[in-house]
């Protein structure tokens, strides 16, 4: 008997198997297939045939065959694609298309063709391993069990992020080693085409990771969760330590307070709000009740829901450069999220991705507030 | 085509209309807007060869601004082209004779959502799976499941007169609209009344259900939908042919079971497809039977069904065979799935009356495969839509190593086309029964009505008479003026 939203089994068989790992035939098969064009932020927000999977997918596939060019426009078309993932978590046969677009954009990049946004970041990257401070990433010194990837935007751009998840690490009695400390994790750079800065950046947390010795290493946003368990392997080759679990920290506080290891309090007067899922939940097997499960505890309700949510999040602009390179389109994704936050009738939005933080506080609208969810959790910790 | 005067006065124009931002003529936009889903277009474009393009691509905003732009084109003479979701298979979307290129998908708002008499009315341009999740999320459901729910419109559901996966229960799209809002060529915004039914004269809402834009843009709809039902129940069975299978369903839609689905893929579908999205290795027909809504209800339907199928020597697979292929229903589409290039290949889906239909299957293929046998043309087909009095053929010839030259290709193509129509009009068949007409099936229009074929011309003459509206598609006209 079907209930409804049975999961749909995405194991598959012998030539298929082989065909996902081939990103160039990727765009060739993806430019007339529109069966996740339902998802993609950037076509939800543009009504673009062009700004679609399909539409970027036969673009590559047109330049290639002469019929387009790289061109300002073109390149231009090509850098509004979000890389959130949203198409490939939703593919029947799991196309890995965001990578067979960021190697485009490495082709681009290689012709000299980038925007100069691109290069600007790559400079950026290149010398201070984040593009939002002029200042070097802090080495790590020490060992432990449990190791915690702080990374660039909780660094320089949202630091109640970090200070509140240490504060609820330390009321479990946990204190992790900082690890990549101001240092990105390398998805910007692969996202732009800047493939040797991405792998550059990534060994960088690699030799932390293994000098950190921690069997755990936790991380505040899916985005890290899936740089360090999927873009390492499938778009950079490298080898993750198989040893180091990486574990989202809601679900690792979640899990805590299940067992008793973490006390939380209610507030009092908690606003109606809803809870956005960062960018990247999508492809990322997240626990999507943790999140949501310590909100209603500490606030004493739980989030509204907001439409595009959970499997189908939607990206808040802070994803794949867009802040960078197509700032109008970062800023309508980021509306996009207010305009739904407000349908849903909530009046404060909270996230955990300090960097999602940031492009939300900077666009909020409607009225609506922006929290982090450690910072609100951290406010309800049994002192 | 418009000179370089023309081109800049007419985008001012249309500016004016809909924004700076909301008119392109970028060359990226013009080659992606140049094919929808259907093998023509696309094959150019994999020959490196660039198929008609809109002149403009114009994203407009409301049935207002369509109208304008509406105004605009008759007094250019050009041609305009309604594009939902481009998903059409028989390029009814594609800017053959150039000209605006209108996109709907700005108009995507949802209107209402009334839970009292069960309708929901929504812009055209709404994504299809967009707007069953904002149903879904207070329980109900637009009982319209096509294969393209991801990528069509809601306006795209209607003009080419669509089905979906449980239209053997709940009907085709056109069975599910109640009224709608359409700019006709002439920038007049009409609405057909908002009622169940009526008996105020003709049904004039029903000329623009399958007229591909053609008479008209339909801007927002009204839709009947159903409550989310308790249970649905899927199951596979294994019949040794065709023959039982159909005369399974046949007994089950003569007795009047309602069931949601029956799809029973032939056994050439059988050993290729079913083999490898859903991992299968079965000799035989394999056919999906469904029910749905209440469970006690269902139950009793599905055991007379099983009965039938027991009956005539089927094998039951069970359950997991039916869910199996409910979960994955949609997979098929996918690439490397679908049908995709280098073959050359097309969908010459057919219905008819349940005494017609097996002799219409056997008769298809025996012309299309003995005719193309130097081609080693492979047919295959399922019968997926099932009515009171007969049943849909999806069938669909494949030839893997068509010629290279895109000219020859076409050709080819055309041929196979006209093999396959011919024969479905001389055993009972009809040129289509979901995808349209397009382009692809254009020229057949004479040959399927005959005499009656006259009247839908007149009827273009008078709503259209420049002849502005989506040219060279369903048997209408080549261009402004014909």
């Amino acid at each position: 008997m079907t209930k409804r939203g049975a999961s749909v089994d995405r194991s598959f068989r012998g030539e298929i198997a082989r065909y996902i790992k081939d990103p160039i035939s990727t765009t060739e098969h993806c430019r007339y297939s529109l069966m996740c064009r339902h998802v993609c932020p950037v076509g939800n927000i543009t009504h673009s045939e062009t700004l679609t999977p399909h539409g970027w997918a036969l673009v590559v596939a047109s330049v290639k065959r002469g019929l387009l060019a790289w061109d300002e426009e073109s390149v231009d078309i090509l850098y509004k694609c979000a890389d959130c993932g949203l198409c490939q978590s939703h593919c029947g046969t799991n196309q890995p298309l965001p990578t067979a677009i960021a190697a485009a954009r490495a082709e681009v990049v290689e012709q000299g063709l980038a925007p100069p946004q691109v290069l600007a970041i790559d400079k950026a990257l290149q010398k201070w391993a984040n593009p939002y401070a002029k200042r070097a990433p802090r080495k790590v010194k020490v060992k432990g069990v449990i190791g915690l990837y702080v990374g660039d935007a909780a660094q320089y751009l949202h630091p109640s992020t970090l200070e509140a998840a240490l504060k609820l690490l330390e009321a479990m009695g946990v204190n992790p080693v900082l690890v990549g400390v101001g240092c990105s994790n390398g998805f910007l750079a692969s996202s732009l085409g800047l493939a040797a800065t991405a792998t550059q950046l990534a060994t960088a947390i690699l030799g932390e990771v293994v000098k950190a010795d921690c069997g755990k290493l936790l991380v505040m946003s899916p985005g890290d969760l899936y740089a360090f368990r999927t873009l390492y392997i499938e778009r950079l080759n490298l080898t993750w330590p198989l040893e180091v679990e990486v574990v989202e920290a809601t679900s690792f506080l979640y899990n805590a307070f299940k067992n008793g290891k973490l006390s939380l309090n209610r507030q009092n007067a908690t606003p109606s709000y809803a809870y956005h899922d960062p960018c990247h939940s999508p492809r990322v097997r997240r626990e999507y009740e943790a999140p949501r499960q310590l909100l209603s505890t500490v606030l004493g309700t739980a989030p509204l829901d907001l439409f595009w949510r959970e499997q189908r999040a939607h990206p808040c602009g802070a994803v794949g450069g867009l802040e960078f390179t197509q700032p109008e389109l970062a800023t309508q994704l980021a509306e996009a999220r207010f305009a739904d936050t407000h349908r849903a009738g909530a009046s404060l939005l909270i996230t955990e991705d300090p960097l999602c933080l940031n492009q939300l506080k900077k666009h909020a609208s409607f009225g609506i507030a922006v929290k982090g969810l450690y910072e609100t959790l951290a406010e309800g910790i049994n002192e | 085509m418009l000179n370089d005067f023309q081109g800049d006065m007419l985008w001012s124009e249309i500016e004016e209309v809909v924004g700076q931002k909301n008119v392109s003529t970028l060359a990226a936009d013009r080659l992606v807007y140049s094919t929808d889903w259907s093998w023509i277009p696309q094959m150019w474009l994999d020959r490196g060869i660039q198929p008609p393009a809109a002149d403009f691509v114009v994203h407009p905003g409301s049935a207002q601004e369509i109208s304008a732009i509406l105004k605009i084109a008759n007094s250019y003479r050009i041609p305009v082209v309604p594009w939902g979701g481009g998903s059409g298979t028989q390029g009814g979307a594609i800017p053959t004779y150039g000209g605006i290129l209108l996109d709907l998908k700005r108009l995507n708002d949802i209107i209402e959502i009334n839970e009292d008499s069960l309708y929901v009315t929504a812009q055209a341009g709404v994504n299809g799976s967009q707007l069953e999740w904002a149903l879904n999320e207070k329980n109900l459901t637009l009982p319209h499941y096509p294969a393209s729910a991801n990528c069509a419109t809601l306006g795209g559901y209607l003009a080419p007169r669509g089905s979906g996966t449980i239209s053997t229960k709940y009907g085709k799209a056109e069975d599910l609209v109640m009224s709608m809002e359409v700019v006709l060529p002439d920038s007049t915004i009409i609405r057909t009344p908002p009622v169940p039914s009526h008996a105020a004269g003709p049904d004039f809402m029903r000329l623009f259900l399958g007229s591909e834009g053609t008479l008209g843009v339909i801007t927002e709809v009204t839709m009947q939908i159903e409550r989310l039902p308790e249970v649905r129940l899927l199951r596979a069975m294994l019949f040794k042919d065709i023959t039982t299978g159909l005369e399974a369903g046949r007994r089950m839609m003569v007795q009047r079971l309602n069931p949601l689905v029956i799809r029973m893929y032939d056994p050439s579908s059988t050993g290729s497809l079913v083999k490898e999205v859903l991992g299968y290795e079965l000799q035989g027909a394999y056919m999906i039977i469904g029910f749905d809504g209440w469970e006690e209800i269902a139950l009793a339907q599905e055991k007379r069904a099983l009965a039938i199928c027991k009956e005539l020597g089927a094998q039951d697979l069970g359950r997991e065979a039916g869910e199996r292929w409910w979960n994955h229903r949609y997979d098929f589409y996918y690439p490397p799935w679908g049908l995709h290039l280098p073959y050359l290949y097309g969908t010459v889906e057919t219905i008819s009356v349940f005494d017609k239909i097996e002799q219409l299957y056997h008769a298809k293929k025996e012309a299309l495969e003995k005719t193309f046998e130097d081609w080693d043309l492979s047919y295959i087909g399922h019968f997926s839509h099932w009515f009171p009095w007969g049943a849909s053929l999806y069938d669909r010839f494949i030839v893997k190593d068509p010629p290279q030259d895109p000219h020859e290709a076409l050709k080819l193509h055309n041929r196979i086309w006209a093999v396959a129509v011919r024969t479905s009009l001389k055993n009972g068949g009809m040129l289509n029964e979901h995808h349209g007409i397009g382009l692809k099936l254009s020229r057949f229009m004479r040959a399927q009505y005959g005499p009656a074929w006259q009247l839908l011309e007149t009827i273009k003459h008078a709503i259209d008479p420049h002849g502005i509206m989506n040219p060279g598609k369903v048997g209408f006209g080549r261009g402004p003026g014909d």
